[in-house]
């Protein structure tokens, strides 16, 4: 399931709000730059000290240390690249496979596309955990990077394939579409020159939306143990192996979980605002 | 209606047969020896006795071809006769219905949860969009959405059964056991009902009927709510069967969390234990209640909403 719900109108932001706007959007380029430079820190997360297990937060250690006496923060950081990148290899397979699909099923015709909608309806309501599952049994029960990519796939496409379908439609009876096909353009220039680039904004938004229900799902499976196995850093995986210890070192489960839920957090707004920025007049020109 | 229920009905044996061949050849891809596999697990042998392994895949019928086997499994399916599990070695049904009822019991209860808070939250915020209140519910719903089962029923029990040991962590069958679960499995649908409700609300304020209500001088409450709110209901329970889907797959992670002995965990552990006969029959059921709860859910919006009742008619 997803968050794809329009919430409405905007709120008036307060003048002090509005005043640090511009020089909170500097300090947000200004982190994220660091951030991708920390990333391609070479960083060793499996790198222990058997005698600094459980250590506090210190200098050396700005986390403190797991159960094994392996540096907290490396952990996190690391883990970050396998979430969030294997997050977006997952994101571009579904969002090109699905915008395909979805343009192909606007241009058949009626009786197909209405097939179409009704096979989606009913992929979109399988669960990504159930299919987790059966990918699983199906890899004899070794799960791993692999298995978890195919499981999120097989039914991560369909929301992308529906909305680039409506859209289609929708576009389709627009008069530069008519224009286009009228000076004789072929359906594939239509579609690919003319149709989809005007559906770039919604289809980015929906990308940006996907992105926290994507991360969600594959670190839950990948905590139900469905996923990369241990001693890889993917957070959900870190979560699980926290739990063991949560009763006298709560920060392992909850320092993954705050890197979860805020790194969801942060891509779910940017895709909320690019979505509101759509102007919705009765033209409707993205 | 009836004719439209009777379409999707016809479609449902299109997916019960999909699903099927799908449930069933998947786990054959695997390359592993599911005989052997069972059988080490039982006996702890690394290399069991070849005549054993031959005598265990006859009678797991593992032996014939994929096509033989996958006829044999269908047949007996329709019959009633859902197989034997490998590992618990009873009949599959004895473990699957009690399983399929608790993890119904816990979906439903958290349907139910979801609803009495998400829905008047939705239309309260709907009241004065961007006032304190309708913000507040909205950052409530936000952080809902974001926040994943497994993380909040970590937190959950953290707070509740380890910092402030009130409820139970663990297990199923008192009230307060299915406490901390319903409510893991309720956040997301009740976040996701609130924004929906809300944005629906909102919309339908604006439009004339509204505007008459108001200058007849009904009550704001009435306004509010057999006015705006009862319109914005139809897009929640045709969402609501979608959410019973997403909620059968979130209860598995729920199911792992908590110790529930419902068919989630009965699949989680079937599938790492290699149970052919559970994980098929136990994913097939699960497919077709999603696909049925789709049906009932459209159903249910059409019965709320009169417009789009006499547009199917």
């Amino acid at each position: 399931m997803s968050a794809e719900v329009v919430t409405g109108r905007r709120f008036a932001a307060a003048p002090w709000v509005r005043r640090l706007q511009r020089p909170l959007r500097a300090g947000a380029v200004l982190l994220l730059g660091v951030l991708v430079l920390v990333m391609m820190l070479p960083l060793d997360p499996t790198a222990n000290d058997l005698s600094q297990r459980f250590a506090g937060p210190s200098l050396e250690h700005p986390l403190g240390t797991d159960q094994l006496g392996r540096d907290v923060l490396v952990r996190l950081v690391v883990g970050a690249r396998i979430s969030i990148g294997f997050t977006l290899v997952v994101l571009v397979i579904c969002g090109v496979a699905g915008t395909l699909i979805g343009t192909l099923a606007g241009w058949v015709g009626r009786t197909l596309g209405q097939l179409f909608q009704r096979t989606i309806d009913v992929l979109v309501a399988i669960p990504a955990i159930l299919i987790g599952l059966v990918v699983v049994a199906a890899s004899g029960g070794a799960p791993g990077l692999w298995s978890l990519l195919l499981a999120v796939v097989i039914t991560g496409w369909t929301p992308f394939a529906r909305l680039t379908h409506q859209l289609v439609v929708r576009e389709r009876s627009r008069e530069y579409v008519e224009g286009a096909l009228a000076i004789g353009a072929s359906p594939g220039r239509i579609a690919f020159r003319h149709v989809l680039p005007n559906l770039s904004r919604p289809l980015l938004a929906h990308l940006c939306l996907r992105f926290a229900n994507v991360l969600l799902t594959v670190a839950g499976l990948s905590f139900l143990g469905l996923g990369p196995q241990p001693p890889t850093p993917e957070w959900g995986a870190m979560l699980a192996e926290g739990r063991q210890f949560m009763f006298n070192a709560p920060q392992l489960v909850v320092l993954p979980a705050l890197a979860v839920v805020g790194t969801a957090l942060v891509v779910t707004g940017i895709g909320r605002a690019l979505e509101r920025r759509r102007p919705t007049g009765p033209s409707g020109q993205f | 209606m009836t004719a439209l229920l009777l379409r999707r009905l016809l479609a449902l044996p299109l997916v019960v047969v999909a699903a099927a061949v799908l449930v069933f050849l998947l786990p054959r891809f695997s390359g592993q020896d599911t005989a052997l596999a069972v059988l080490r697990s039982r006996t702890g042998e690394a290399d069991p006795d070849p005549a054993v392994l031959a005598a265990l895949r006859e009678r797991f019928g593992l032996d014939g071809s994929w096509w033989d086997q996958f006829t044999a499994w269908a047949g007996a399916v329709l019959t009633g006769d859902l197989g034997v599990s490998y590992t618990a070695r009873t009949p599959v049904s004895g473990l699957l219905w009690p399983a399929l009822g608790v993890s119904l019991t816990l979906t439903v209860a958290a349907l139910v949860v979801a609803g009495l808070v998400g829905i008047p939250a939705g239309v309260h915020a709907a009241r004065r969009p961007g006032g304190r209140l309708d913000r507040a519910l909205t950052a409530g719903s936000v952080l809902g959405v974001a926040v994943p089962e497994f993380v909040l029923g970590t937190v959950l029990v953290l707070t509740f059964a380890v910092t402030v040991p009130v409820l139970p962590a663990t297990g199923w069958g008192s009230p307060a056991q299915a406490v901390l679960p319903v409510v893991t499995l309720a956040a997301f649908p009740a976040a996701l009902a609130a924004q929906l409700v809300r944005a629906e609300t909102i919309d339908v304020l604006g439009r004339v009927h509204v505007t008459v209500a108001r200058s007849k001088g009904l009550p704001d409450r009435v306004v509010l709510w057999r006015h705006g709110g009862r319109l914005a209901l139809t897009s929640v329970t045709s969402l609501s069967g979608l959410f019973l889907g997403g909620l059968l797959g979130g209860s598995v992670v729920v199911e792992v969390l908590f110790s529930v002995p419902g068919v989630g965990r009965l699949l989680y552990d079937a599938v790492l234990g290699q149970d052919l006969p559970v994980v098929q029959a136990g994913l097939l059921v699960v497919i077709v209640l999603a696909a049925l709860a789709g049906i009932a859910a459209e159903l249910l919006a059409l019965a709320l909403d009169p417009v789009a009742r006499s547009a199917v008619r």
